[in-house]
């Protein structure tokens, strides 16, 4: 969706906001819909594709018994740990190559080879080297979380204009200072746009390891009840994962928009869904 | 007393295709609050020139002196104004004021009452809380003009201000800015593209040829300005002046274009 007032026509605008904010949510009605009645009407066999109506039922069984709200913890922590982490690793990192040219000409190669490989390739190598639960689940988030906000981070501070740095320089900033007080909140929005590809990442990541690597989370419970042939369960666990990836979007999503108040491109930005 | 000096100036841009002179053998003494003007065609390297005082850009050769010392960067002895304002897009226009003072290591107390007494200086009063991208160019270049005032440099380097303002604020902004000059006496050194701008305002005007950069004229402004601004432009000398600078700026611009 276009900022407010783009692309809407007239009478859409009129329309009080309760009844637009419900309109984001009519695609998603209508694709839940659709799903319930192919199972109800037998167009699909029940027992390979649950209804919604079951998979509701057992995401309740287990929100009562407590399995998800355990599950569901291991696993945020791991997605959001990793991705606070890979963040600060890679603002500290894109920071640096778009700085100093010996940075940029060590890490850039890095980059650009790492950049493609599906992260998750590498979780048999780190069970290897430590063992399956956090560290190798984490690690795997983090790698995943650090190579956009590396790009974002790089390209965001390179586009500041001289006259930014010159004007602080000129007001007495030392050099050290400059990275601090001018380079990073002038290259905030980008690297924010960096972190909110990262989040996309870093529950996909954060599922796929547990499912390889991991004693708890909700990964390794989607992966035991798809073993076991408990699809409504298995997707119970996976509709409690987009539930919580949603909610940290639209959190992050807020979050800028109150950073980055003072930017005139985020009006436009931050109205997209 | 701050005087600059400048002796032997050559600056060059490398390219592709070898370098390019921007600068070639300029020298120029401008004195203790002294207001002198650099005009010439674009591209004449009068930016280039603001650049290397202001220590952002290194020259190739000759030597420029603050006082007898030697520029080696940056420095909160000159104060520059950006024609793009280049204004801190993330705080707010009091603490845009405020950063100069707080970098010098000012206590709160003291950046408030400064900043407070700026913002009536250059008429922000009630702006004080917004974000640059809520002010109009006028506003902005009177924000960073304030910003640079603040932590009280004693030369002013000014590279086109008013450039990208409509006419009738620009003749504001340079009415506030001469206002500003009479009361402080900093010395002011304006790059400029406007002639009646830099004869309005300067005591000397400075013209150089097209690339590369060199100094080509000098004219003395002695003109009679306590009459104000429609006194001072209708007068017969400003306009004799407006006009010799203007055929000498033209001649510059034609021998480009030849």
């Amino acid at each position: 969706m276009a900022g407010p007032g783009a692309t809407a026509s007239a009478p859409e605008r009129q329309l009080p906001r309760l009844m637009r904010a419900s309109f984001r949510f009519l695609p998603v009605a209508i694709f839940l819909l659709i799903w319930e009645a192919i199972v109800d009407l037998g167009l699909v066999d029940r027992s390979f594709l649950p209804s919604f109506g079951d998979t509701m039922a057992a995401l309740w069984t287990m929100a009562r018994d407590g399995e998800i709200a355990f599950n569901l913890w291991v696993s945020i922590y791991r997605s959001i740990g990793g991705l606070a982490i890979g963040s600060i690793l890679g603002v500290a990192v894109g920071l640096m190559m778009a700085t100093s040219r010996r940075a940029e000409e060590f890490f850039g190669p890095l980059v650009a080879t790492t950049y493609s490989l599906p992260k998750a390739s590498l979780v048999p190598l780190f069970i290897l080297w430590f063992g399956i639960g956090d560290v190798t689940d984490m690690l795997t988030v983090v790698l995943a979380c650090l190579l956009p906000v590396v790009v974002s981070t790089y390209h965001g501070v390179k586009a500041v204009p001289p006259v930014i740095v010159w004007s602080a320089r000129a007001m007495g900033t030392p050099r050290w200072k400059i990275l601090w007080r001018v380079l990073l909140p002038a290259s905030l929005h980008p690297i924010l746009i960096g972190v909110r590809i990262a989040l996309g990442f870093c529950f996909v990541l954060t599922i796929s390891a547990e499912m390889i690597a991991a004693k708890s989370g909700i990964g390794k419970l989607i992966f035991f009840y798809g073993e076991s042939g408990a699809y409504a369960y298995m997707f119970g666990g996976l509709a409690a994962v987009v539930v919580v990836a949603y909610a940290a979007d639209r959190a992050l999503l807020a979050a800028m928009h109150h950073l980055l108040r003072w930017d005139d491109s985020i009006h436009a930005a931050a109205a997209d869904g | 007393m701050s005087r600059i000096c400048i002796e032997h100036l050559d600056k060059r841009y490398r390219s592709r295709t070898g370098d390019v002179p921007a600068l070639l053998d300029i020298n120029l003494d401008i004195g203790d609050g002294e207001f002198v003007s650099v005009i010439g065609p674009s591209g004449c390297g009068k930016s280039t020139l603001l650049y290397v005082l202001g220590g952002f850009i290194a020259a190739d050769g000759g030597t420029m002196r603050i006082d007898g010392k030697p520029i080696t960067g940056p420095g909160v002895d000159r104060g520059i104004v950006f024609q793009e304002y280049a204004l801190f897009p993330w705080l707010t226009v009091e603490k845009n004021i405020q950063y100069g003072l707080e970098m010098v290591g000012l206590g709160r107390r003291e950046r408030d009452a400064i900043a407070r007494k700026l913002i009536r200086t250059v008429n922000l009063e009630g702006f004080e809380h917004r974000f640059p991208r809520e002010l109009s160019g006028g506003m902005k270049q009177r924000v960073a003009i304030a910003r640079t005032l603040a932590y009280d440099p004693k030369i002013l380097l000014l590279d086109e201000p008013f450039g990208a303002l409509d006419s009738q604020t620009r003749e504001t902004m340079q009415d506030e800015l001469r206002r500003l000059w009479l009361a402080q006496r900093k010395t002011v050194l304006l790059v400029t593209h406007d002639v009646d701008e830099a004869v309005y305002l300067s005591e000397r005007v400075i013209v150089m040829s097209s690339r590369p950069g060199r100094i080509v004229e000098e004219f003395k402004i002695a003109v009679d300005r306590s009459g104000g601004r429609e006194a001072t432009v209708l007068s017969e000398e400003f306009m004799r002046l407006r006009n010799a600078v203007w055929l000498c700026v033209r001649r510059q611009v034609s021998a480009a274009a030849h």
